[in-house]
């Protein structure tokens, strides 16, 4: 390091380097001299042009998308809290959703487009390139497609709420749109559909007095988390009502139930079939109901049911016959009652059927739609623009073949139609989704994306580097939810439609877009028609646009009004119970199905059956059933990058019964190996590894992990180091790697960050729903 | 006197500019043809960060493909990513992480708002090459005075580029250069990296420029 230089040595390098920028005309000053000092006492937003003090908007760090507000001081977000005036969340915020900041101020955040250097994909050698060459890049690629435009997919996280990515690939020509309920909730949004004609479901939890939980745990993880789990406060709180809980798992919300069952897994439908025989036996369902509204009589129903009889029921599930028949006789003799349910119990390759059966116990109990019991997911929905581009022809990624209700969602499958050629690719956009990690058989999903015969190319639409992006061809750094616009829906756990506002409440960062500003570009550029679709002129007349089918909030105030409350909902309106009295069921026989038609003609059971997992029979010594259950904390690979979350949540080790821990020789925090069992199928890893956490709390036959651990290509924080290991050739101490150490604090204790466990889990969809059976995996468990 | 300091000020201009230009994006085959020059080079090695004759040597378009990698590994992507940011490195007494638009980015914005310098929009205040080209831009204004014979106009930027080096600058461009100099693979960046740091230290008074 220098320690003295001349005087005339500083004159010659600042005469030298102003020759130098003078040579190089394209960069010019970026900072321009004023005269003027800025006045103080101002405070204004310059993108709502509201006083900058709070914005309200949607959080999207999960599914919920609750109200949020977002502090603002100084040009910046200090603290992201609830909106009160939320019908869903009502002033609540869940960990993730304050941690927002740490995603929008992620020092790791990709902030300029990136074009993937010469060399192999996976390298992670980028260029920066100008939006410009980008999209001319981009727009190159999908000329060359429109060849045979049938081949552009496009994989988002949900297809509902990305309708400009479906709107965009369909405006091309293309109908392989495809979002990613095939590895969340697929199985239960088709056993809802196929029973009462609409897909999901939404208990009353407010006013009901009995509660049956079935593998779920709505005060961890919901589709509607925080409201969900406020109002299931309030029923126990409240209404003083009765939670008997039925799981494989100690969970925040069986713990505080009033009676906790451990159920041996894959048994869910069994248990409730005795259930609903011993009220049909008892005579204590509602006859009337099943008359009027099911498409089965009493009889026919009860004589279905008498083979799942409580006896066998306990055989096989582990639930005593006693607690099944009292359980049973509380549930149907209790008004309001409701169950709950959620991916965990449908995530099996029978879990289109696990949904039917516990559905059936609201059916016969008349507790459908109704207060306190079942109900229908309520929302509105939004318009679509004109001109709306028509739906391409299905396609086999669309509408696979050996999956006949998975439209558009088996984005397993989806991987591995690729990898089989059942289907070609020209031009890949990957847009918020990660499906590396997300997905089962990460090695076989990489080994496709890496590919670039299956995959020519592939665009990531992303606002940070994950195990996806950094396979792609070109990155596009994409605005995160507090920089961007759109118009919100969810179902309302109020069961009152809401309209919600995701505003942008700090300008984007640097170059980052949002991908209304990417998609409407792009199509204006690919043109050939397709820029029609996208002549909104701009994101406000597309929000306009959208809400053009709900008068009321126009004459609250529209866009406006959105823009100061976040929210905007009928205060007149009130659930409105019973809908289906005014025009019966979306079914074919306009009734409640507790026999589809639909599922015999596919030749599944049309009746709730329990069918057993043939993998969990005659468990070894050694084996185990594996479940990876997703918590409060991360959001599979959405949040991996937040460092509050992080700090809770950093590594998933392994749940172990101590009975089981001591037969297998295994001691608390020692580590140990998963290897799949070959009975479960094939993926590309066989074994994982992670410490050993014993507790009463897991079933003595399975093993559980958190999900949304063991990231990689996702920034420092994610992968608990300062700076890539791989790239480190020495790692000296620096301030920076000293401080980032200090802060990840769990890489010191050694904890490391844990594993994605779904790696060793293979492609295998519930045949039904074609939603991917992550609950059947079998595993030896042995110390490493 | 007045003659020295307007030198010096276009000097500072120049050397600040260019290492803005460094680390604002990647080198083009123009700036490292630019850079080659004899002069330049001289100035360079004075400085003890002169290309090696290899680099000397090689083609200004394939050098600028290669470093364009190497910029994107070093500031933008994940790997060994260093973020060029103030608040990355400097943490306010509330904050417990690093992150981008810390405290020390609101610091920063308001001495921009001070020194009447205006960012244009999406624009990060306090990333690296934004603050260098703010005392570029600073010292510009000071020559132009000095120029006019503003004598106190030029005095009171003279003061404001000397509180941003102790404000700012000081407090974590030389720690930031030493991170950059351990990751990079290249000469050209390890040796940009420690001249700015020199540069750095010698403005904000470590180092005294001897007549």
């Amino acid at each position: 390091m220098l320690n003295t230089i001349t005087r005339r040595d500083f004159l010659k390098m600042g005469a030298a380097s102003t020759a130098v920028l003078a040579i190089e005309t394209q960069f010019g000053p970026i900072a321009s001299a004023a005269e003027r000092l800025v006045e103080g006492g101002r405070s204004v937003n310059r993108t709502s042009g509201l006083p900058r003090s709070f914005l309200p908007s949607t959080c999207m760090q999960c599914q919920a998308g609750c109200g949020n507000i977002s502090y603002i001081e100084e040009s910046r977000v200090v603290k992201i809290g609830g909106n009160p005036m939320h019908l869903s969340n009502q002033g609540s915020l869940c960990a993730r959703g304050q941690a927002g900041i740490n995603a929008l101020y992620d020092p790791d955040r990709l902030l300029t487009p990136l074009k993937r250097a010469k060399g192999v994909r996976g390298n992670n050698d980028w260029i920066s390139i100008s939006w410009e060459e980008a999209y001319n890049e981009i727009a190159v690629a999908f000329s060359a497609a429109r060849a045979n435009p049938g081949d552009f997919v496009f994989l988002t996280d949900d297809l509902a709420q990305d309708y400009l990515g479906r709107r965009f690939t369909n405006a091309f020509g293309s109908p392989n749109a495809i979002g990613s309920t095939g590895v969340y909730d697929a199985n239960k949004l088709v056993g809802t559909q196929l029973t009462w004609g609409r897909a999901g479901d939404m208990p009353d939890f407010a006013n009901s007095k009995y509660i049956l939980v079935f593998g779920a745990n709505p005060l961890e993880s919901n589709p509607q988390f925080v409201g969900i789990a406020k109002r299931f406060v309030d029923a126990m709180q409240q209404n003083q009502a009765k939670v008997v809980a039925f799981d494989i798992r100690l969970t925040n919300t069986s713990t505080r139930a009033n009676e906790i069952y451990y159920v041996n897994p894959g048994t869910y439908a069994l248990l409730a079939l005795s259930m609903a025989n011993v009220i049909m036996q008892e005579g204590l369902h509602n006859a009337a109901f099943i008359k009027e509204w099911t498409n089965v009589s009493p009889a026919e129903l009860a004589q279905h049911l008498a083979q799942y009889t409580p006896e066998r029921a306990e055989a096989e599930t582990g639930v005593s016959a006693l607690v099944i028949r009292r359980i049973a006789t509380e549930f149907a003799a209790t008004s309001p009652a409701t169950t709950v349910t959620d991916a965990m119990l449908s995530n099996y390759a029978n879990g289109v059927q696990n949904e039917r059966a516990v559905m059936l116990l609201n059916i016969i109990t008349g507790n459908i739609d109704s207060k306190g019991g079942l109900c229908m997911p309520v929302q509105y929905y939004l318009a679509e623009p004109d001109p709306v581009p028509s739906s391409p022809a299905p396609s086999v990624l669309s509408n696979p073949p050996d999956l006949p209700f998975a439209y558009q969602q088996a984005v397993e499958k989806t991987m591995e139609m690729i990898k089989d050629r059942k289907h070609g690719v020209n031009v890949l956009m990957t847009h918020g989704v990660n499906p590396v990690y997300s997905n089962p058989d990460m090695g076989m999903t990489e080994d496709v994306l890496k590919d670039q015969t299956l995959i020519p190319y592939h665009i990531a639409v992303t606002p940070f580097m994950n195990e996806t992006a950094v396979l792609a061809d070109i990155i596009l750094p994409e605005t995160t939810y507090l920089e961007d616009w759109d118009i919100e829906v969810r179902p309302s756990p109020e069961l009152v439609p809401y309209v919600s506002l995701k505003q942008s409440v700090v300008p984007a960062m640097e170059s980052a877009k949002s991908f209304y500003e990417i998609a409407t570009q792009l199509a204006a550029m690919i043109g050939g028609g397709m820029e029609q679709y996208f002549a909104f002129g701009s994101v406000e007349n597309y929000l306009k646009a959208r809400i053009a089918n709900i008068p009321g909030v126009k004459q609250a105030g529209g866009l406006d009004y959105l823009k100061q409350h976040g929210v905007w909902y009928d205060p007149k309106t009130r659930p409105n119970y019973a809908s289906y009295m005014a025009g019966g069921f979306s079914t074919p026989s306009g009734k409640v199905e507790i026999y589809s038609q639909q599922l015999a003609e596919k030749g599944f059971a049309g009746m709730p059956s329990y069918e057993p997992i043939a993998n969990f029979r005659e468990l070894g010594a050694n084996e185990m059933v594996l479940s990876i259950f997703d918590t409060a904390i991360q959001t599979d690979a959405r949040t991996g990058n937040c460092m509050w979350l992080d700090e809770i949540q950093h590594d998933n080790p392994v749940w172990i019964n101590p009975e089981t821990a001591a037969r297998l020789g295994i001691k608390d925090g020692e580590v140990v190996k998963l290897t799949r069992s070959h009975k479960s199928g094939d993926a590309k890893e066989r074994s994982i590894q992670s410490t050993a956490y014993l507790t009463e709390g897991i079933h003595p036959e399975v093993v559980a992990m958190a999900n949304g651990n063991g990231r990689a290509e996702s920034g420092s924080v994610a992968e608990g180091e300062p700076l890539n290991s791989d790239e480190i050739k020495e790692i000296e101490p620096h301030a920076l790697q000293d401080a980032n150490m200090k802060l990840v604090w769990w890489k010191e204790k050694g904890a490391g960050i844990g594993v994605n466990a779904k790696q060793i889990v293979p492609v295998s969809p519930d045949p039904i729903g074609g939603g991917q059976a992550w609950g059947d995996v079998v595993v030896t468990v042995a110390k490493a | 006197m007045a003659g020295e300091k307007l030198e010096m000020a276009r000097a500072r201009a120049g050397l600040y500019g260019l290492m803005s230009r460094v680390f604002s994006d990647k080198p083009t085959a123009a700036l490292l043809k630019g850079m080659k020059e004899p002069k330049m080079q001289e100035s360079m090695a004075s400085f003890e960060v002169p290309f090696d004759e290899e680099f000397l040597a090689g083609d200004d378009e394939q050098q600028a493909e290669e470093l364009a990698v190497e910029y994107a590994r070093l500031f933008l992507a994940t790997g060994s990513h260093i973020a060029p940011y103030e608040s990355v490195f400097v943490r306010g007494w509330a904050e417990d992480k690093p992150q981008l638009w810390g405290e020390a980015t609101v610091e920063v914005s308001k001495f921009y708002e001070q020194a009447g310098l205006e960012l244009r929009e999406g624009q990060t205040p306090d990333h690296l090459g934004i603050e260098l080209e703010a005392v570029a831009v600073m010292a510009e204004c000071e020559a132009a005075r000095r120029e006019s014979g503003d004598a106190a106009g030029a005095a009171g930027l003279e003061e404001l580029q000397r509180r941003f080096c102790q404000e700012h600058l000081k407090r974590w461009v030389p720690e930031f250069c030493e991170a950059v100099s351990r990751q990079a693979e290249s000469g050209f960046y390890r040796g940009m990296a420690d001249l700015t740091a020199s540069l750095v230290r010698l403005h904000c008074g470590e180092e005294p420029i001897i007549d």
